[in-house]
């Protein structure tokens, strides 16, 4: 097993300084820093077998068919998809909730489920079928401590539903919904279930057969992938009977002037040309994470949000986003300080210590508005981080508290 | 208040730096903003001072504190003083522009469009001088001075331009052809004043004042003989000779004008004279009675004489 300074010397942007600082990387949440295999599996796409897929006959042609093949095999058995044509490639998690937005079979009156603090990605596709077809949303609200409730769940199951699609692990305060009971009661009601796993999938190990869920996205860019990757799981039988998003090349069989005959999933999801390079690096990239384990990643991460939350604990005005307790929010430490701005938090801890956090509402704009608070400071955590850098960043943080 | 200081900083540090012209396009985004009246939202002031702050409290926090807690009122401070810099820079422009120097006329103070001061630069009077130097006082005049007998051209134009120099002077070298091809321009009256303030230079006064005498048209030959001899020549009889035979006088009649006694002592009056303008070296230029001091480039003897848009004319 490597150690956290081998796994740190995979990570180029690790070794970068500004103004002679070490670069201290606590937006994972946003996106994941890459190592070098990846970067080489991307790079040997470019160098070696630059061409189309599944399209031409010519040998480069057939080496990404079978590279392409090759890495939906490797995610589909990461996430322990039923079939490897389970796994359909995407830009992002966006467009792995819109895909299912716009071909599953709404009709008006359909009750979709989401919770308070859903990312923007999923909850504007349902807004807007909302308002486009008719479909109704019903909102599913958090404990205080922002956990999940399952109690107002169960209420809201009561009456019909057709999908629930919540997030798998948020991206405001890390906390992890239990899934497994969540998607078992929808599936007694009669519901499907879509889980947004752009949190989830960096940081645990995700058993498709075992959860039972019928759609699950996530995004390759959080989780040492290359940027605008992503995957959308379906069920095979769901996916054969929806109608596709985006149609063209490669998603039809034959085309007459007034017909086209649709390929069996994923091929019917995935129009036009594909980022096969980003295809291959995501392989590469879940690759990567299954030798360091996912034991490890949490260990780590837990070591360092715990870390945090003690040390932080005592700062005037601090208050934390999520439960208190770091093991429930995973790799995710957002928080707010009292009448201090927090992009000026996150300015100038970019500036006084070279350490990278997210400020803002981060895409959950909803939570923050029913709440009235304005922004907040995410600092999200990853294997490859240290106990130095998070103290580090309670040392500049304690700073940034006394001098504004 | 911070956006406008930064939108001046910031455009100048732009014209080396591409990451400072986003910034300079931000701030003056910030900047429109506030003009009409509206929430300067683009986190630009934000993100500054931020980044101000950031910088500053590794080094002290207990700056970094003032500053956060002043960062208003010392904006508005480096605003005023922006302010105000800004009107001294115009001030010292203008008056570089049409003086020759930041801080007026004649003046010696530093200015940093002209940091070696070489458009005041003089050979002063008190090096080498050996003349009477009583009934100086300190205002550059024309008012006591008798300017018969000193070589005058276009005497009939209104417009007149006293040039006190010497020939052996570098700076006087560098200034007359200036004023002399203004004065040819416009016709205006040019009358010479040449003092010796160089060593044993004594010897080309007294040869061109004798020139003049013989010959005033041809005189301004000579002049220009001198002036563009090498200054190693201009101790030499032998060479002043030879300069005015060079341009049509008779050399050897000069020599002995020079010689006579009489030459002396007229041109010690005339020396006399030149030191009643109160000037301290040379060159010194009256045009229309207005004194300049040191050899000042060629638009500002002609803003002197036909104003700030001399060139349109």
């Amino acid at each position: 097993m490597k150690d956290i300074h081998s796994i740190r010397e995979d990570f180029p942007l690790l070794a970068t300084h500004s103004s002679n600082k070490p670069m201290v990387y606590f937006d994972t949440a946003c996106q994941s820093l890459r190592p070098r295999q990846v970067m080489d599996a991307i790079n040997h796409y470019y160098l070696e077998e630059s061409a189309c897929g599944g399209r031409s006959m010519h040998h480069l042609a057939s080496a990404v068919t079978r590279d392409v093949d090759l890495a939906r095999g490797i995610l589909a058995k990461h996430l322990n998809a039923n079939r490897k044509e389970e796994i359909i490639f995407t830009r992002n998690t966006t467009e792995g909730i819109n895909l299912v937005a716009n071909s599953l079979d709404f009709k008006a009156g359909d009750v979709v489920l989401i919770s308070d603090k859903e990312h923007n990605s999923n909850l504007l596709p349902w807004q807007r079928l909302a308002q486009k077809s008719g479909v109704i949303v019903k909102i599913v609200p958090s404990l205080p401590d922002n956990t999940f409730d399952l109690t107002a769940y169960d209420q809201l199951l009561d009456e019909p539903v057709k999908l629930v699609s919540f997030y798998y692990t948020s991206n405001l305060d890390g906390v992890t919904i239990p899934a497994e009971e969540i998607i078992k009661k929808a599936h007694h009601q009669g519901a499907l279930v879509l889980l947004d796993a752009a949190q989830t999938a960096p940081h645990h190990k995700i058993n498709l057969k075992a959860l039972g869920v019928d759609f699950l996205a996530l995004s390759g860019h959080k989780m040492l992938g290359p940027s605008g990757m992503g995957i959308l799981y379906g069920k095979y039988a769901l996916l054969e009977k929806m109608e596709p998003f985006l149609v063209g090349g490669d998603t039809v069989s034959s085309t007459t002037y007034t017909t086209g005959e649709f390929l069996p999933p994923p091929a019917k999801f995935e129009a036009g040309l594909q980022d096969y390079a980003g295809i291959l690096g995501m392989g590469a990239a879940v690759k990567y994470l299954e030798s360091i384990g996912f034991d490890t990643i949490q260990k780590q991460e837990l070591l360092l949000n715990e870390h945090l939350t003690r040390e932080t604990q005592d700062i005037e005005g601090l208050h934390l986003i999520g439960p208190s307790n770091a093991r429930l929010r995973g790799a995710i430490f957002t928080f707010f300080i009292d009448k201090l701005d927090s992009h000026r938090i996150a300015l100038m801890l970019d500036q006084m210590s070279n350490i990278i956090v997210r400020s803002g509402q981060h895409c959950v704009h909803s939570w923050f508005h029913a709440r009235g608070i304005t922004s907040s400071v995410r600092a999200s955590l990853y294997f490859y981080n240290t106990l130095d850098e998070a103290d580090l960043f309670v040392t500049s943080l304690r700073k940034i508290r006394k001098v504004l | 208040m911070f956006c406008v200081i930064a939108l001046i900083v910031l455009s100048i540090l732009g014209i080396f730096s591409a990451s400072n012209r986003v910034l300079a396009k931000e701030a003056l985004d910030c900047v429109l903003r506030r003009v009409t009246l509206r929430p300067c939202n683009t986190g630009f002031d934000e993100k500054m001072k931020a980044r101000i702050l950031g910088s500053v409290i590794n080094r002290s926090e207990k700056v970094a504190s003032f500053l956060s807690h002043y960062f208003e009122v010392l904006a508005w401070s480096f605003f005023v003083l922006l302010l105000a810099s800004g009107i001294f820079a115009i001030r010292g422009f203008y008056l570089f522009y049409t003086t020759g120097s930041c801080n007026g006329l004649n003046s010696t103070a530093l200015c940093v469009f002209d940091p070696t001061g070489k458009n005041n630069e003089t050979s002063v009077i008190d090096e080498g001088c050996r003349v009477d130097q009583a009934g100086r006082g300190t205002e550059l005049t024309l008012k006591d001075v008798d300017p018969g007998g000193f070589p005058v051209l276009y005497s009939d134009s209104p417009d007149t331009i006293v040039f006190i120099g010497c020939f052996a002077c570098d700076y006087t070298r560098k200034a007359y052809p200036l004023v002399r091809k203004l004065a040819d321009k416009h016709q205006a009256s040019f009358t010479f004043l040449e003092y010796p303030v160089k060593e044993k230079t004594d010897l080309d006064t007294r040869y061109a004042y004798c020139a003049y005498q013989q010959d005033p048209v041809k005189y301004w030959d000579y002049a220009d003989a001198l002036f563009n001899a090498e200054k190693v020549d201009l101790d030499s009889d032998q060479f002043l000779i030879t300069s005015a035979e060079s341009v049509g006088l008779d050399g050897e009649r000069i020599n002995t004008c020079a010689n006579d006694p009489a030459t002396e002592s007229n041109v010690k009056a005339q020396l006399q004279q030149i030191l009643y303008t109160n000037f301290r070296g040379t060159p010194t230029v009256f045009i229309n009675g207005k004194a300049m001091v040191g050899p000042k480039p060629y638009r500002v003897y002609a803003i002197m004489l036909d104003g700030f848009f001399y060139w349109l004319k």
